[in-house]
């Protein structure tokens, strides 16, 4: 999910959103007193509905934050024509959020625990945690629901012309900035439910997001920037082989593993694992 | 009247320019990581020292102690840059720090040419006090001092015959493990895997399931820092293959792991096997002084961690030099050279010819009982 929101902004603006990160911390953080005092202590929710509660709440935080970062930054760097501001802009954004999480929340990391991360699948000798099963299936479900979403909708289509040609699709009368808001949006809120998601699994601290953010950056690479389809295969992909390094060669061997495949990649074939199509006019 | 006025005036001024003529400092550079994911350590350790310091505000021997405090990030290049600033602007008698293993060997070169002591209270690298500087000073435990009494309890006390070593990938992960290796083999154990990680690693899934398919294992030392430790339990009690899980295998931890983990990582620390160098249970009056003034400052339900104590000992030894004469780097280190048994919060200090405190008497081992609270052992 966080690689998706990453290959969402390029495949629409051109653009690295190196804040990709703090948006998933403020997710995580978001669903963290959510769950642990809004939802149980003054909703009185039961551990598991507080949880699913916390969720949406990261989901709507994500959201918001993409709308005023892109509203206060992106927006007005974009309408000067400028390509290298937006991208040292999110650099920008990317300490700013860190730090102000880091005076609000403090360094000492937190103990984010769902219900379902105390839980335990068994299949014969593997075994899982529900909070696993619970990430893949929400992954699952938003993905389907953001393929439908710019498959079949008239908006995700008009996504689909912008990030074509941005000019055309102006000419075609879609409002072009209305829509590159949209998918800052939609790519936040995906951040922000991933941080729900992984607040659980990873040490929750203002700096939870740096941890996933390379392999995301490795998995939309291997994928093929800009491309949903390569970008989910990329991230199956690159989890199994994590999976069997781990097993067969060692875990201190994993970025070596995942980062080789990335050079790889860039040498054998840049466009990644299913290149996105681009047809220009002569 | 008039006259009498201006007397005043005169006596005040000169009353003091003679009492900023008296003043005397000394001056400590505190190198911590107060960003990064580390800046745990740098907001623990700043609490320890800022109530020492509160504590010694009436001075010592007619100095008083000026701290400058600089981030440092646990990162070697940090650190190098934050130690030259600190030198080239502060010029401190003594700096404390770092954290990190790391970290603190970036530095020690750097303060052993500057001729200023480093004194040194959370890393475990054996090199740090194994390079022969002779302005380095370190009151927490090497990794040889953790590591082997680990071996010695898991082969003897707990018929431990098969292990598994779970460490980070650094300096102090490295000398932990080894330090943990070799006297357990040469004891007749078996080391059926050693796995190392990244700290940027979290999810502890695969290496759980790696470690539930290799039969019979006794015992798990595990070399992390808090958070990836509460995650690994974690993994290891899904996996059934701690006690904390229903599982045979006892982890077992070293002096790194912070008073509090066991309520972070629930059940799962259950069986949780480790050695201490501060126990907030304690009986000894320093200890106990200790936690009444922490909890005044801080607050009545915060338990002081070893990160706060072993930063509030280096304010405390400090000032025991300074008492004892020190007052200036040299002299610091020639009082340091020569401490046997002062009392701090962490145990009695008494630095070996490396520079190493050599005293282990309140070191112990706890293990952590299902209600989470710890059962000294006598071990």
């Amino acid at each position: 999910m966080v690689a998706l929101g990453l290959t969402l902004i390029y495949g629409v603006l051109n653009q690295i959103n190196f804040a990709h990160a703090d948006f998933v911390t403020v997710g995580a953080f978001t669903a963290f007193f959510t769950a642990t005092r809004f939802a149980t202590k003054v909703l009185g929710l039961p551990d598991t509905g507080a949880y699913l509660l916390s969720m949406f709440a990261a989901l709507g935080a994500g959201a918001l934050l993409g709308l005023a970062v892109n509203a206060a930054v992106f927006a007005p760097l974009r309408d000067r024509g400028d390509e290298l501001r937006p991208l040292i802009a999110t650099i920008g954004v990317s300490v700013l959020l860190e730090n102000a999480q880091l005076a609000l929340f403090g360094p000492i990391p937190y103990q984010f625990d769902s219900p379902f991360a105390r839980e335990t699948l068994r299949i014969g000798r593997i075994f899982f945690s529900a909070q696993s099963v619970l990430v893949v299936a929400v992954s699952a479900a938003a993905i389907a629901a953001l393929y439908g979403f710019m498959r079949f909708t008239f908006l995700g289509k008009a996504l689909r012309a912008v990030a074509q040609d941005r000019e055309t699709a102006g000419l075609m009368g879609i409002n072009p900035n209305l829509l590159i808001a949209l998918t800052i949006v939609i790519a936040s809120a995906l951040a922000g439910m991933a941080g729900a998601l992984l607040g659980p699994v990873l040490v929750l601290s203002p700096f939870a997001g740096a941890s996933v953010i390379v392999k995301a950056f490795a998995i939309v690479i291997i994928g093929g920037f800009g491309n949903m389809q390569g970008t989910i295969l990329a991230g199956i992909l690159v989890g199994v082989i994590e999976a069997f390094t781990v097993q067969y060669l060692g875990s201190g061997l994993i970025d070596l593993v995942v980062f080789a495949m990335l050079l790889l990649m860039l040498v054998l074939r840049p466009t990644g694992l299913i290149a996105e199509r681009k047809e220009e006019n002569v | 009247m008039k006259l009498a006025l201006k007397g005043a005036i005169l006596a005040f001024v000169c009353a003091t320019f003679a009492v900023q003529a008296q003043e005397k400092v000394i001056r400590v550079g505190v190198l911590m990581p107060i960003s990064g994911p580390g800046s745990y350590f740098g907001v623990m350790g700043k609490e320890g020292i800022d109530l020492a310091l509160e504590q010694l505000k009436g001075g010592v021997n007619g100095y008083h102690l000026q701290v400058q405090y600089e981030d440092s990030a646990c990162s070697p290049l940090q650190a190098t840059n934050a130690v030259k600033r600190v030198l080239d602007q502060f010029r401190p008698h003594i700096v404390i720090g770092e954290e990190c293993s790391d970290a603190s060997l970036a530095i020690a070169p750097i303060l052993e040419q500057a001729k200023v002591p480093q004194l040194n209270a959370g890393s475990v690298t054996m090199k740090l006090t194994e390079s022969g500087y002779r302005y380095v000073f370190r009151i927490f435990p090497n990794a040889a001092q953790q590591s082997l009494p680990l071996a010695k309890v898991a082969y003897d006390r707990l018929g431990a015959r098969t292990a598994v070593i779970l460490y980070e990938k650094t300096n102090a992960g490295n000398d932990n493990a080894d330090g943990f290796e070799k006297p357990f083999v040469a004891m007749g154990g078996k080391v059926l895997a050693k796995i190392d990680f990244g700290r940027d690693v979290n999810d502890f899934t695969a290496i759980a399931t790696r470690i539930a398919s290799l039969g019979r294992v006794d015992v798990l030392p595990t070399f992390a820092l808090e958070g990836q430790q509460v995650r690994l339990a974690q993994a290891l009690a899904q996996a059934k293959v701690v006690r904390g899980g229903g599982g045979n295998a006892v982890q077992m931890g070293s002096i790194w792991l912070p008073y509090g983990f066991d309520q972070k990582a629930g059940q799962a620390a259950e069986g949780y096997v480790r050695i201490v160098q501060f126990d907030p249970n304690e009986k000894r009056r320093i200890v106990q002084d200790f936690i009444r003034a922490f909890r005044a400052k801080y607050g009545a339900d915060k338990v002081p961690t070893h990160i706060n104590s072993h930063a509030y000992d280096t304010i405390l030894l400090i000032a025991e030099a300074v008492r004892r004469g020190a007052t200036d780097s040299e002299s610091i280190r020639e009082r340091f050279s020569g401490f046997k048994g002062v009392e701090v919060t962490t145990g009695r200090i008494s630095f070996d010819p490396k520079g190493q405190n050599s005293d282990l008497s309140v070191v112990h081992f706890v293990e952590t009982q299902k209600d989470l609270s710890w059962k000294g052992l006598d071990w």
